[in-house]
């Protein structure tokens, strides 16, 4: 619920502000995974950073079958 | 403590380097959605901080990851002196150790100009987003100007003034 509230709170000054916001969007920027980001901890931001990387490094890895 | 980032700092802060997190790693922690493969920090390097990274690092084969042959990293007392960053390899990832930022200057105006984020168990220091900006506005390479970009949409989701 807290976190809701935050979200609808961060959209609604997006809203107020749109100038960072939109040059973030018109370069392609997903401006929902930042918000869901930025309700993270820096911990979790840093584990799920540390999950795209082992990801990318497996998938660099892998071999055509 | 999980993931190999997390454990190669855990190592430096328990060993009481004085560091801090820069570049496009403390831009993850503050909520930067790209992936980075390397950690930067900006750390004093003074002989007894350097000697203390360095025994921090000692089992993990950290290397020059920039030198002819890939040099092993073997800092003494005297030849500390010499460095301006350190650009190493270890078993847990890229490590570069920089002494200066661009736009900020040497560790003491980037220490200032960090903030303590609380990490697990860690206390970590982390680049303000604010200075954060102005060494990515400084250095305005295609890449920084990408960063720069996901950085300033975040100052201003956080509510954060321009």
């Amino acid at each position: 619920m807290a976190i809701e509230a935050n979200n609808k709170a961060l959209h609604a000054d997006a809203d107020r502000s749109p100038d960072a916001i939109q040059a973030a969007r018109d370069h392609g920027i997903d401006i929902a995974m930042l918000v869901d980001n930025i309700n993270r901890t820096p911990a979790e931001r840093i584990r799920r950073h540390q999950m795209a990387l082992d990801t990318a490094e497996m998938l660099r890895k892998a071999r055509r079958l | 403590m999980s993931g190999r980032f997390l454990n190669l700092l855990e190592r430096l802060v328990r060993a009481g380097v004085d560091l801090v997190v820069v570049g496009g790693f403390a831009g993850v922690v503050h909520g930067c959605t790209y992936v980075t493969q390397d950690i930067d920090i900006c750390c004093d390097f003074s002989p007894a901080n350097l000697l203390a990274l360095q025994k921090a690092l000692a089992d993990l084969h950290p290397v020059h990851r920039m030198t002819t042959g890939r040099k092993r990293l073997e800092l003494t007392e005297e030849n500390c002196t010499q460095f301006k960053n350190l650009y190493l390899d270890t078993d847990l990832g890229q490590l570069d150790c920089l002494s200066v930022i661009e736009g900020l200057g040497d560790y003491a105006n980037v220490k200032q100009a960090s903030d303590i984020v609380q990490v697990e168990d860690m206390k970590l220091r982390v680049l303000g987003l604010d200075a954060l900006v102005k060494t990515k506005q400084t250095m305005n390479r295609p890449r920084d100007r990408e960063v720069l970009l996901q950085l300033e949409a975040i100052k201003r989701l956080k509510g954060k003034p321009r």
